[in-house]
């Protein structure tokens, strides 16, 4: 494995994503405030305007903490580098980097993920500052940032096996989206996972997406024992190798129906 | 041979789009293709270190032979080999030894400068240190924009731009570069020094090189040899003096009658091929080419009044672009 290109990629991708320092500082603080916003406004009508004292086994104090918890995770899963990739194939894009001597899939993830170990090595310090006075362990925060850093690997890997609708129908920005909204509901972002009803729970639970947020604040929180954070480990490596397998079919099928349009 | 083609064939299918709304439900439920050969059963061999010219109309095959003889799209049926390797396959050697530059399409990243791209491109193709800064202050200096190198890519005027992608393309020292019209919407004076690095880069580094473009200029000043294509198929492969024939002119003659070419070719006793017509405009008469020798002129303008009345006539040198433009709108005329 060669890691000079790799590095290089990282570096290119970080100084292209922070050309331009302030839109780079509004991409992380906007997506957080949307919601974090929400979800405060959500948890005090239901606790202190409702005057409920638990839902679904956990308190208004223990709801605000997974708020703030898993915003740090939901800041690393981000990246539309998959979008990238579909306006890539969709233009004719794609030729450039299909001469370049490197895995075209690969390259463009690291270029597109370098602010986001950024943002992650941010939201690590920024935990492990806030753990000091919320009282969860820094060593789980390390564990957990590691699994939303596997999260990311996940994430990147659907979204560029389903780009590759783009060879097909020339366009899969539709596709990208509705992947994202589901990703939205289903990775803990907007709301706990435990929220879901029991009879509803397989719905999470057969998708890696719980492994982008709701995993890692389960595990940060305290809420899931080292032995089942391993078990998902494990689960997340199944599901990256399954990823690898469908973007290597899904790409193989793709370039026999690349036009390399737009030239 | 650096590159083998072997009746080379590449069709493509498209959706039927008609108009209004019957043909959008139309193509949302039943869509209809439509197929289109764009090479057909095209054959050639290049040599190792050659500048070859690459022409035709739009819409010709130009690029889509391009996109294969680079690996980008396979052919229908037929081979190609480039260095030995079938391109399709696009194996790491074989991505190690070419460039592809699109006019129209840019490589490197807009809101970074172009040494950032550099580095990048360094490290993709395993570039020595030493080896690198040296090609970078060599082909900076040669293209004049060594002082341009920190500055954003999206910030530099197009001809600076095109001279970044073409180092870009090249700082890896390719054995065979693909040129797909570099010298577009260049000023004279940029596509003049474009086209004066090529010619020093071919002839010092011995790249085999194609180039496609619309500007005769650079046919006519970089490339030894030129392959015409016209509506995918390859109708003209030889050394662009071949099209100029020494000595030959065009006589330009507009005539009262509209005779057919079988007419004057009878009349001045010429080979039909020798005769070309155009209609500038369809209300005028047609404006007729003889491309005759210079001691043939009086004899031809002689057979002609004999039998038809002139209303206009001029002779004019064959410039390689008047040549090709006659091949493009000819539809049976050889050279």
């Amino acid at each position: 494995m060669k890691l000079q290109w790799r590095l290089a990629a990282l570096k290119n991708g970080f100084r292209e994503a922070t050309a331009y320092r302030i839109e780079f500082l509004f991409e992380i603080v906007g997506s957080a405030f949307v919601p974090a916003a929400t979800q405060f406004v959500l948890w005090y009508a239901l606790f202190q305007t409702g005057g409920a004292s638990q839902i679904a086994g956990l308190s208004y104090s223990e709801m605000l903490h997974y708020t703030f918890v898993s915003l740090l995770f939901s800041q690393v899963r981000g990246g539309d580098h998959d979008f990238e990739l579909q306006e890539m194939i969709r233009s004719g894009q794609l030729s450039n980097s299909l001469l370049r001597p490197v895995g075209v899939v690969e390259f463009i993830y690291l270029r597109g993920v370098a602010p986001r170990l950024f943002i992650a090595a941010f939201c690590l310090a920024l935990g492990m500052i806030f753990s000091i006075y919320l009282g969860f362990s820094p060593m789980r925060l390390l564990g957990a940032m590691f699994l939303a850093l596997i999260g990311n690997i996940i994430h990147y890997q659907i979204g560029a096996a389903l780009s590759t609708t783009a060879f097909l129908w020339e366009e899969a920005y539709s596709i990208l989206m509705v992947k994202n909204m589901i990703v939205n509901l289903l990775s803990g972002e907007l709301i706990p996972l435990n929220l879901f009803p029991s009879s509803l729970q397989w719905i999470w639970k057969s998708t890696p997406f719980y492994l982008y947020v709701y995993g890692p604040t389960q595990y940060a929180l305290g809420r899931w024992t080292h032995s089942e954070y391993l078990l998902q480990l494990g689960i997340a490596m199944i599901w990256i190798m399954a990823a690898s397998l469908a973007i290597h079919l899904t790409w193989r099928l793709g370039m026999k129906r690349y036009l390399s349009l737009g030239g | 041979m650096v590159i083998e083609v072997k009746n080379i064939r590449r069709s493509f299918r498209s959706p039927k789009k008609t108009e209004g709304w019957k043909g959008a439900f139309e193509l949302l439920l039943h869509p209809k293709y439509k197929e289109h050969e764009a090479l057909k059963g095209i054959n050639f061999t290049l040599e190792a270190g050659s500048f070859n010219g690459l022409i035709g109309a739009n819409g010709a095959g130009k690029t889509t032979l391009l996109k294969i003889l680079s690996g980008l799209i396979p052919p229908s049926s037929g081979e190609a080999r480039v260095l030995g390797y079938d391109p399709f396959k696009r194996s790491l050697p074989f991505r190690k030894q070419i460039a592809l530059v699109m006019g129209q399409k840019a490589q490197l990243w807009w809101d970074l400068p172009a040494l950032d791209a550099f580095d990048l491109l360094k490290a993709i193709y395993e570039i020595p240190d030493r080896q690198y800064q040296e090609r970078l202050t060599h082909l900076s200096e040669l293209l004049d924009v060594k002082t341009h190198l920190h500055t954003q890519i999206r910030r530099l005027s197009l001809g600076e731009r095109m001279k970044m992608e073409l180092i870009g393309a090249i700082i890896h020292w390719p054995r065979v570069i693909f040129l797909d019209e570099p010298t577009i919407g260049l000023d004279v004076l940029a596509a003049h020094k474009l086209r004066e690095f090529l010619k020093i880069f071919n002839a010092k580094e011995k790249a085999t090189v194609i180039l496609t473009s619309h500007n005769m200029d650079d046919i006519e000043k970089l490339c030894s040899r030129v392959l015409i294509l016209r509506s995918g198929e390859l109708i003209f492969d030889g050394c662009p003096d071949g099209l100029t024939r020494k000595g030959e002119v065009s006589l330009r003659i507009r005539l009262l009658e509209n005779p057919t070419r079988s007419v004057l070719a009878s009349a001045t006793g010429l080979p039909e091929n020798a005769i070309q017509e155009t209609s500038p405009n369809p209300d005028e008469t047609k404006v007729i080419h003889f491309n005759i020798k210079q001691d043939q002129i009086v004899s031809v303008l002689q057979a002609l009044m004999k039998q038809f009345q002139v209303i206009d006539m001029g002779i004019e040198e064959l410039s390689l672009e008047t040549v090709i433009q006659r091949l493009y709108e000819g539809d049976s005329t050889k050279p």
